[in-house]
């Protein structure tokens, strides 16, 4: 088993240090990083830092270096957003600092994606994301898309103030599986509910998988709009999706 | 509340409780909207008109009073008044729907565009809550509490500026935010003078630097200063309304000098009567989404007792409540708030 002085970041063994205090999160990240190349190591410490020139920086040093662009996503990009989806999920960062680290992935991934569209890896499945009909807030459902987009999926963003029939209209357009709303304001999560009955009035209920969240949002109320699963934060989200579409 | 005042009016109710004074029983208060689809079929003032014209705006706000058993009038339904007279883009929806301001096309990336434009309060937009405001007190004289709404430089911050830039400015230049708010902050006051000259007995005062985005240390380090300099220029009792989980900052609110906030159900009527003490009464917090939309009266009975009991000063829903909402769960409040002092089913 690994040790967190295997880990030859300082800054990454400071973060799981201080932040991650669950055992099972704390093992699974050190092994995870113990492994990881120290410059990938740099990348996903740039990345919780919320220093975006440097993720930008970094990643393309990555590539230059002959490292696979999957490697970098994978073990730099994605593993540092792990680790600020759990301080995120616990209360340590609030959303202006997620919101740097995100931008930080963003300019990753904006030398990552070509590569990888180009490769055709295969995606793990296809979403339908859009925040419901009369709520204009996106940044829950845009970190949501990224953490998706990085897992692996395709995602198509419908953005913001999106009817029902737009939302059937992808889903049978983009021929997916599962469709993630988001509303941020206790005003407009019934549309969330308005959304699933067109789904069964057009008899497209069972074709597919519906996930629910935003700030407001419950899994009691998840549940009694009868969606299929909820999501508290954008860690979660991808977990969801990948649960729902294997079942 | 030992000492009961023999009886009092709906107005003289809900003053006493801001100013933390005894009362003859807990005022039902609702600083946000409590609009309905039903309320607007039933006195024909449909949204989005009225947000838009001041007789159907009064008309539809009544309702609190006479259909619901408030004791309190909000005019105010939406959030976005003062911003369509600052020039923001604004989608007005239709009947069953809030209008909201298009937050990704902000009007403003600097402090130096930030500016109080001349016709802020006689802008259509902002004028016709003056002048709603104008009509109640009218029809109604001192018999009931007339509450405006004023949103404070936070919110005006997600949109002008949009959430994403506001937010990411806010952790990138904290100097330029903070100069940002203090410009911000005229608009707050200019407006809610507007409103108290036109007659408000309170404002509510949303400024939404919730849990659900930023941290307590946020509201100390840039929103609890410019509260208390508002709570002092702003001479009528004011309601600050911040959504969501707020214990954590809870402690900063109550040194701000407001005479009440407006709490979220996310947090529990005993742990944040704790917290306050008596330095600020708080109003609220019947669940929205899952109490009042979903369930029915006897759960909405439940949570008025647990703020009656925890010793909360005016009781009524957490936030502006959906338009699909029942009449009947809402008239539920004011039942359960008159059994509950006649110590019925107790």
């Amino acid at each position: 088993m690994a040790e967190i002085g295997d880990i030859a970041n300082e800054f990454i063994r400071d973060e799981i240090d201080e932040f991650l205090e669950k055992e099972n999160e704390r093992n699974h990240i050190v092994e995870l990083f113990a492994q990881t190349r120290p410059l990938l190591q740099d990348i996903a410490a740039a990345l919780i830092d919320g220093a975006h020139e440097e993720v930008d920086q970094l990643t393309q040093q990555a590539l230059s270096e002959g490292i696979e662009a999957l490697e970098i996503m994978d073990d730099g990009l994605i593993a540092g957003m792990g680790i600020v989806g759990i301080k995120f999920r616990d209360n340590f960062i609030f959303v202006p600092e997620v919101l740097a680290c995100a931008r930080a992935m963003k300019a990753g991934m904006a030398h990552i994606e070509p590569i990888l569209s180009d490769s055709g890896v295969e995606p793990i499945g296809t979403v339908v994301m859009g925040t419901v009909k009369g709520d204009l807030h996106d940044i829950g459902k845009n970190l949501c898309i990224m953490m998706l987009r990085g897992a692996g999926f395709v995602v198509h963003d419908l953005g913001v103030d999106t009817s029902e029939d737009e939302f059937i209209e992808a889903i049978e357009e983009h021929g997916a599986k599962l469709l993630g709303m988001s509303a941020l304001l206790t005003t407009t999560m019934p549309n969330m509910g308005k959304t699933i009955e067109a789904f069964i009035d057009e008899d497209l209920r069972d074709d597919i998988k519906i996930m629910v969240g935003g700030a407001p949002v419950t899994p009691e109320f998840a549940e009694d709009m009868g969606a299929d699963g909820y999501g508290k934060d954008a860690l979660s989200c991808v977990e969801l999706a990948k649960e729902l579409l294997s079942e | 509340m030992s000492e009961h005042p023999p009886s009092m009016n709906s107005r003289e109710r809900v003053l006493a409780a801001l100013n933390r004074q005894p009362v003859d029983r807990t005022p039902l208060c609702n600083p946000t909207s409590v609009a309905t689809v039903e309320l607007m079929d039933l006195v024909d003032a449909p949204f989005p008109d009225a947000n838009r014209k001041p007789e159907l705006m009064a008309r539809l706000a009544a309702t609190g009073y006479t259909e619901l058993g408030f004791d309190t009038i909000m005019p105010v339904f939406s959030i976005i008044q003062e911003s369509a007279a600052l020039g923001c883009k604004i989608q007005w929806e239709q009947k069953d729907n809030w209008p909201t301001v298009r937050m990704n096309e902000p009007i403003w990336t600097s402090p130096d565009d930030i500016n109080v434009p001349a016709d802020l309060c006689t802008h259509p937009d902002t004028r016709c809550v003056t002048d709603a405001i104008k009509i109640l007190r009218k029809e109604y004289g001192d018999e009931v509490a007339v509450i405006g709404k004023t949103m404070g430089p936070w919110s005006l911050g997600y949109h002008c500026f949009g959430v994403e830039p506001f937010l990411l400015m806010s952790l990138d230049d904290p100097g330029k935010t903070k100069l940002c708010l203090d410009r911000m902050k005229e608009i707050t006051v200019e407006y809610g003078l507007a409103q108290i000259e036109a007659g408000a007995d309170a404002l509510t005062l949303p400024d939404h630097a919730t849990g659900d985005l930023v941290s307590g240390e946020y509201y100390e380090r840039y929103l609890r200063d410019l509260h208390i300099e508002m709570a002092e220029r702003l001479p009528v009792p004011i309601i600050l309304h911040i959504c969501g989980r707020t214990v954590d900052r809870m402690e900063y609110i109550a040194q701000t000098g407001m005479a009440a906030f407006h709490f979220d159900s996310k947090n529990t009527p005993m742990e944040s009567m704790e917290i306050v003490k008596e330095r600020i009464a708080l109003v609220g917090n019947i669940n929205n989404p899952e109490t009042l939309f979903s369930k029915g009266p006897e759960v909405v009975r439940e949570e008025v007792y647990r703020n009656l009991d925890a010793g909360v000063q005016l009781v009524g829903p957490e936030c502006a409540i959906p338009l699909q909402t029942s009449i009947e769960n809402l008239k539920e409040i004011p039942r359960a708030v008159r059994d509950w002092h006649a110590g019925y089913d107790r």
